[in-house]
């Protein structure tokens, strides 16, 4: 189920906000298991016993490796196999046995395993609590309901962000529920469809609608880049919008996710700013156990690459995403070694080259294979004779024009501050307590009319 | 007194919750519909819900198309989508329907799709070398209402290019010069039938027949909102239905096959005329074989048309130059079947299709 849907907004929601309202306080996280594992069923009905296995796995991995303090790492070694089992199994299967048969020319059949959605977020969500557990950061939790609710938590389960269990482990047991705080997750969540619907599914009509263009122009390869990589970032940046903001509803706060990734200066701020969650898991939980920066620079370089090929691999399993994360490993390393100093000398120069390498590496990402890319880069550049403009392209650029400009301008905090400099006025700022939540809703009906006219609504993240 | 926040807060949930929770429990309480006239379909209807349809997620699949279609007031939603992508976001269509400067509605039908022309193509060369042979066979290409607005539109040069390269058995006569967009009704897809008399003397000159004769002129005295109207989900002007009348056309016998046995027909339909689709009055819309018959007709020439919904409002243009005018859908009877309906001997053939169809033209069987 999408947040972005009919059946989301207007059955599951408001279903279950009613009963996690007038359910106990001591009830409140059987609520919030019981809908989550329903939310999970109605999209993945075969595979919430894999849900309902991962949760297992990390409540009694939790206790027994808590409990053998002697054997603490032993166990979390054999608890951790067994999540990246599942992981491995499910995801990067068939990617392995297609990799034997290129490699060692056999014929070995594929298991066609469909992904089961969610299954990279809630993996990671179970191997931090684990790896905290035995680290000592937190206490084994002892309460079943408590940690079901925290890996299969429906606001978060399958596009993120991906939420520490040290961040929610004091809310998970007693949080406090808040016209304030159910107001700011209205405005975080309505934020979140507008991004979704408005914005990221229009683009996303926009790079299908370049991707089949019949005739190709320089123009039209640009338009494809462009719109993906805004179409991504609106997409995403919108369902962790929705997750936060639903979040605050049930009582939570989760960190946020994004923070304007596009405005960056060098590629090693972007990647501080866009999707924070996973960035600063790999950080914590594989780079800075690999020896981080405080080791010598071929091996600072080696742990880079590796932290950059596992993330790309996460994202999915292909080649394209394990080239796609080594296309940022060797631009992090370049930045590190040597670029950033001379970043650093121009606003401008910076930021258009952030943005070009980010476009560039979004073309990887959404290609097919590595042809596809060089492909893609070729039309940009005008490679093979292809005209500038062509009757289509200009026809989408008119079309889209607005909604792109829109997005550009809203990808940037520059919206969010002039909206904080009138609030200092204190008649706009009382304006604006009728007038924010009146956009809040009105976004929310348009986003309803652009849903109930069954438009374009795929979810990209869902895939990872 | 409240605080701006404490305001803000309170609004907030209270518009938000208001939202929510009327349009679920409208949605739990009001009758499903069965069809929606604007988009003319049948809607979704609530799914089986069983142990099975629940286990493979079937239920949960037509649940998520049922909840689309049956959310109240679905087609004010539908008309505030519509307005928000032309009037704020500035797009240039919605859902592929686009408006001309001059209040004409049409959908972009864009790019040329090869693989549906030689559908085509091969189709009426099945029927050529199956019945035809020998036979004088004329062929028409009607441009659809893109051709002459301001829109996203494949090259029509190339459609009629590559037709007619692989329908050289038939003598083509183009039309393009005879249209033009008042032609066209201005919220349907097709063709005014009183602008239609320089397209049927060209097409039956060449073919070596009598140009039509005098008409009367005829308003039918209801609003026309064409297929576009609804799709469009926007609050259009409707258009005027004018039908063509002489003594030919009012002494016809129409033999209709819509159910495979010969039933009489009429050439204007005024039942279908207060119908859902008022095109629909011309020759009663969809029909796989109609035959008409011109007891007045001072020749003894036949004349076959292979058609679609084009050839509707057109045909009773051509009765008073033939002595039969045979009527051919192959959307809805099979090419393998015509010789059990026709007996194909020295008419005149004419393959009448417009480029809307032969750039979709799976429906063709």
């Amino acid at each position: 189920m999408l947040f972005s849907s009919i059946s989301f907004l207007y059955h599951f929601l408001p279903v279950v906000i009613v009963v996690y309202l007038i359910a106990p306080r001591f009830l409140k996280n059987t609520v919030l298991l019981l809908s989550s594992l329903v939310f999970y069923y109605w999209g993945e009905p075969k595979y919430t016993l894999l849900m309902i296995t991962s949760i297992a796995l990390g409540y009694f991995g939790g206790i027994i490796i808590e409990k053998s303090k002697k054997h603490s790492a032993l166990w979390l070694g054999v608890f951790v196999s067994a999540n990246l089992c599942l992981l491995g199994y499910f995801k990067y299967m068939d990617f392995f046995i297609s990799t034997v048969n290129s490699v060692l020319k056999t014929d070995l059949p594929l298991l066609q395993i469909a992904l089961p959605v969610g299954i990279s977020f809630y993996t990671f969500q179970s191997l931090s609590y684990l790896v905290d557990v035995h680290r000592g950061t937190v206490p084994a939790q002892k309460n079943p309901i408590d940690l079901g609710a925290y890996i299969a938590m429906f606001p978060q389960l399958v596009a993120g962000p991906i939420v520490r269990y040290s961040d929610i482990a004091v809310q998970l047991k007693s949080r406090t529920h808040s016209l304030d705080m159910f107001s700011r997750g209205v405005g975080s969540f309505a934020s979140g469809l507008a991004k979704k619907v408005l914005v990221a599914n229009l683009l996303g009509e926009l790079v299908s609608k370049c991707t089949d263009a019949s005739a190709q122009s320089v123009l039209g390869f640009w338009l494809y880049a462009v719109s993906y990589t805004l179409q991504i970032y609106f997409d995403f940046s919108g369902y962790s919008d929705m997750a936060i903001g639903l979040g605050r509803i049930f009582g939570f706060e989760f960190m946020e996710n994004f923070n304007y990734p596009y405005i960056s200066r060098s590629i090693t701020e972007f990647w501080r700013r866009w999707h924070i969650s996973l960035g600063s898991w790999f950080r914590d939980y594989v780079y800075i156990p690999l020896g981080g920066n405080r080791v010598k620079p071929f091996r600072h370089i080696l742990n880079i690459i590796a932290v950059w090929a596992l993330t790309g691999m996460w994202h999915g399993a292909s080649g394209v995403f394990i080239l796609w994360g080594l296309y940022f490993a060797a631009l992090l390393i370049l930045e590190k070694f040597f670029l950033l100093k001379y970043l650093k000398k121009s606003k401008i120069l910076s930021h258009v080259y952030v943005l070009l390498l980010v476009t560039m590496g979004f073309v990887i990402f959404n290609a097919k294979n590595l042809p596809d890319a060089l492909n893609t880069f070729g039309g940009m550049a005008g490679a093979g004779g292809i005209p500038l403009v062509s009757a289509e392209s200009l026809y989408y650029l008119r079309s889209y024009c607005v909604i792109i400009l829109v997005a550009i301008i809203a990808s940037t905090p520059a919206p969010k501050l002039i909206y904080k400099k009138l609030c200092k006025n204190s008649a706009v700022n009382a304006l604006m307590s009728v007038a924010e939540p009146a956009v809040q809703v009105i976004i929310l009906i348009i986003s309803t009319s652009y849903l109930v006219d069954g438009s374009f609504n795929p979810f990209l993240y869902f895939r990872f | 007194m409240i605080s701006a926040g404490k305001l803000k807060s309170v609004l907030s949930v209270f518009l938000f919750a208001a939202v929510i929770f009327s349009f679920w429990l409208w949605a739990l309480l009001k009758p499903d519909d069965a069809y929606s006239n604007s988009e003319r379909r049948g809607l979704a209807q609530f799914p089986t819900l069983s142990f099975s349809t629940l286990m493979s997620g079937e239920f949960m699949d037509q649940f998520e198309d049922y909840s689309l279609d049956q959310f109240p007031i679905r087609d004010t939603f539908r008309t505030i989508k519509a307005k928000t992508a032309y009037s704020i976001l500035r797009m240039k269509d919605n859902n592929g329907i686009y408006f001309d400067k001059n209040g004409y509605v049409s959908k972009l039908d864009y790019p040329v799709k090869e693989p549906m022309l030689q559908y085509a193509a091969d189709k009426f060369s099945y029927i050529y070398e199956n019945y035809l042979q020998g036979m004088n066979i004329y062929f028409s290409i009607v441009p659809d209402k893109n051709y002459f607005m301001d829109g996203l539109k494949p090259d029509y040069d190339d459609i009629v290019d590559y037709m007619l390269k692989r329908t050289e058995y038939m003598t083509y006569i183009d039309i393009f010069g005879q249209l033009d967009l008042s032609c066209y009704y201005k919220t349907d897809t097709h063709w005014r039938q009183e602008k239609l008399i320089p397209v049927a003397d060209k097409i039956l000159t060449e073919m070596g027949a009598e140009p039509t004769g005098d008409f009367t002129e005829n308003i039918l005295p209801l609003p026309f909102y064409g297929v576009y109207k609804g799709q469009s989900a926007l609050d259009l002007e409707p258009d005027t239905i004018t039908y063509l009348t002489n003594d030919d056309i009012n002494s016809a016998e129409v033999t209709s096959y819509n159910t495979g046995a010969p039933l009489p027909g009429v050439v204007y339909n005024m039942d279908k005329a207060s119908g859902l689709d008022p095109y629909e009055m011309f020759l009663s819309g969809g029909d796989p074989l109609i035959v008409i018959e011109n007891p007045n007709a001072e020749t003894d020439r036949e004349l076959i048309v292979f058609r679609d919904s084009f050839g509707s409002s057109i045909a009773p243009l051509f009765i008073g130059s033939y002595k039969t005018v045979t009527l051919v859908d192959i959307r809805y009877m099979p090419s393998s079947a015509l010789d059990s309906f026709i007996d194909f001997s020295n008419q005149d053939v004419l393959f009448l299709y417009s480029t809307l169809l032969l750039n979709s033209s799976l429906g063709l069987r």
